[in-house]
């Protein structure tokens, strides 16, 4: 026992500096959010000469943060949601009602999988501009919807495991195929669901290409976005831009401690079955 | 409720999913195949099928032909890292060290914030001028001038795919060490009580029952990799030159920039192709693999 509990402290020593270079870029920027500009290109790398909090004050005087904050809130959130119920809705004839042409439709949308967005970037952007879709919110929602093909494979492949009797007793008993769906279907969904928002809330939130190509007035910007467009505006003043980064983190951060479970049991079982 | 109806009811719950995805995904797909044919400029509303002189012109084109082999070079060297280190860090996250958890979760962290704000904050630490965090570490410490990390051609494209493997290493490992801890113990019990050693336990046991982890990993780290824009674009704006443009960012600086509709439309259609067959190519191979092993 006291064999594997010394190679054990081994492991806690050997691991201490592979840990700290991985942490080192976050404690580079969240230092140097507490110095002026001249201290923190000194000394980029040590604690602050005197430390200053007025980064903090300025930077959400000098940029549209919070409404970036907003943006991106509205967007992830609708789309989001919108996606869920497209994928569930989508995926709920295919597994209870299987026949010739929704097998058709799964294989026309496994398609999907293999189509980069990058691919059809060209075409897309003229879509976009027919569609009266530019520089408009709502326009980024709708496009994001077209993640539901990812979730409807999760929902299918979750669907399967629910027994039958469940909605054919329902029908029996009279309720809609709408009714069943949504009172019976849905609800049992729940595991599925949890893991498809979170990996779609990472998608979206955090998606600097879609936002840069389709999102112009600044009023608009998401807060990906919104760093993008800081770096160009604070290039020598390296404080105020990390600074802006660690408002930014902070959300995420918050949400990766109420979500690591989660996600992690998400990628797990997203392995597991392949 | 007739049956007729009763279908009818039931394809209808296909019908958004089916709208959204033709509308946004398969129809600028062929959309792209078409406009590849012809030199559509995006503005006039005459123009003329050239057959395949833009797939033609593809090779001929400077920018484009660096594009696609930095996202190879990228694409492979980042996956092979993180395929390297991903998986003795789950070996080691597997076991039970006082500092464990801790070391999850930095490891993992990474992988949760936009790849464009981790491109920045390493920006800071790769400034090719002396007041770059790793040239001021390099100065104090071994009185090295400073190097141009960012401006170098090989620097530069080494540079990209650092950070991008530090951004992704801690979630492969959280995926292979799910399979890790699905690997029952008294293999380990009866492989040690037959005298085998602690890594012969490694090689026979865990790699072999990793494989199927490994296939959906790199395959992963394939099809990312191929998409990649947002750190080489925020670390390096693409240069020097053309150096570390990445085959997104092409299309976009030739389709969007510069309105060579057709051009641009060719490499998308090109760039499908790439990805489709490397999935391929991968997965059968992988899965070969795998049957091999067990």
């Amino acid at each position: 026992m006291t064999n594997s509990n010394k190679r054990l402290w081994i492991l806690d020593i050997l691991m201490l500096p592979a840990g700290f270079i991985a942490f080192f870029p976050f404690y580079l920027i969240i230092v140097n959010t507490f110095k002026t500009m001249q201290d923190a290109a000194k000394n980029p790398m040590s604690l602050p000469s005197k430390w200053i909090f007025t980064n903090y004050v300025q930077v959400f005087q000098e940029t549209a943060i919070l409404r970036s904050f907003v943006n991106s809130v509205t967007i992830t959130l609708f789309a989001v949601l919108f996606i869920v119920l497209i994928g569930a809705m989508g995926a709920y004839p295919v597994v209870f009602n299987g026949n010739r042409l929704t097998r058709i439709a799964t294989v026309y949308l496994l398609a999907g999988f293999m189509i980069p967005f990058q691919a059809t970037l060209i075409p897309l952007f003229q879509l976009m501009s027919d569609l009266n879709l530019i520089d408009k919110i709502v326009g980024l929602i709708v496009l994001y919807m077209s993640g539901s093909v990812f979730v409807f494979f999760l929902m299918s492949g979750y669907m399967k495991t629910i027994p039958r009797e469940l909605s054919e007793a329902a029908v029996i008993d009279g309720c809609s195929i709408w009714g069943i769906f949504w009172r019976i279907i849905f609800p049992l969904l729940k595991p599925i669901t949890i893991t498809s928002v979170i990996f779609q809330t990472m998608w979206i939130w955090n998606d600097f290409l879609a936002p840069m190509l389709f999102l112009n007035s600044s009023s608009k910007s998401t807060l990906v976005l919104q760093i993008y467009k800081a770096k160009g505006e604070f290039t020598v003043d390296w404080p105020m831009f990390m600074t802006l980064t660690v408002v930014t983190l902070v959300p995420i951060f918050i949400f990766f401690i109420v979500m690591q479970k989660h996600i992690v049991k998400g990628i797990a079982a997203g392995a597991v079955k392949g | 409720m007739t049956k007729y109806a009763r279908q009818l009811q039931f394809l209808l719950f296909l019908l958004p999913i089916l709208a959204i995805y033709s509308l946004f995904t398969i129809f600028p797909l062929i959309k792209a195949f078409f406009l590849s044919f012809t030199n559509f400029n995006g503005y006039s509303k005459v123009y003329d099928f050239v057959g395949i002189k833009n797939y033609v012109m593809i090779f001929a084109d400077d920018a484009i032909t660096s594009a696609i082999s930095y996202t190879l070079f990228f694409t492979f060297a980042k996956a092979l890292l993180v395929t390297v280190l991903a998986i003795p860090l789950a070996m080691i996250l597997d076991q039970k060290f006082l500092t464990r958890n801790v070391h999850r979760a930095i490891f993992f962290f990474p992988s949760i914030p936009s790849g464009l704000l981790l491109a920045y904050i390493w920006g800071f630490i790769l400034a090719p001028i002396g007041s770059g965090v790793l040239n001021t570490i390099l100065r104090e410490l071994f009185n090295i001038g400073p190097q141009p990390w960012l401006a170098d051609p090989l620097l530069a494209k080494l540079s990209t795919i650092v950070v991008a493997t530090w951004a992704v290493t801690g979630w492969h490992a959280v995926l292979y060490l799910a399979f890790l801890q699905s690997i029952p113990k008294d293999y380990y019990e009866a492989a040690s009580i037959d005298g085998a050693s602690r890594l012969q336990q490694v090689r026979f046991i865990t790699l072999p029952l990793l494989a199927p982890a490994m296939t959906i990993s790199v395959m992963l780290l394939l099809t990312g990799g191929l998409k990649v824009f947002e750190i080489p674009f925020a670390l390096t704006k693409g240069g020097p030159g053309f150096e570390t443009y990445s085959i997104t960012q092409v299309i976009m600086l030739r389709g969007i920039t510069e309105a060579q509709y057709g051009l641009a439309s060719a490499m998308s259609i090109v760039f499908f192709l790439i990805v489709l067959a490397i999935a391929i190519f991968q997965v059968t191979v992988m899965q070969r693999r795998e049957r091999g092993i067990q």
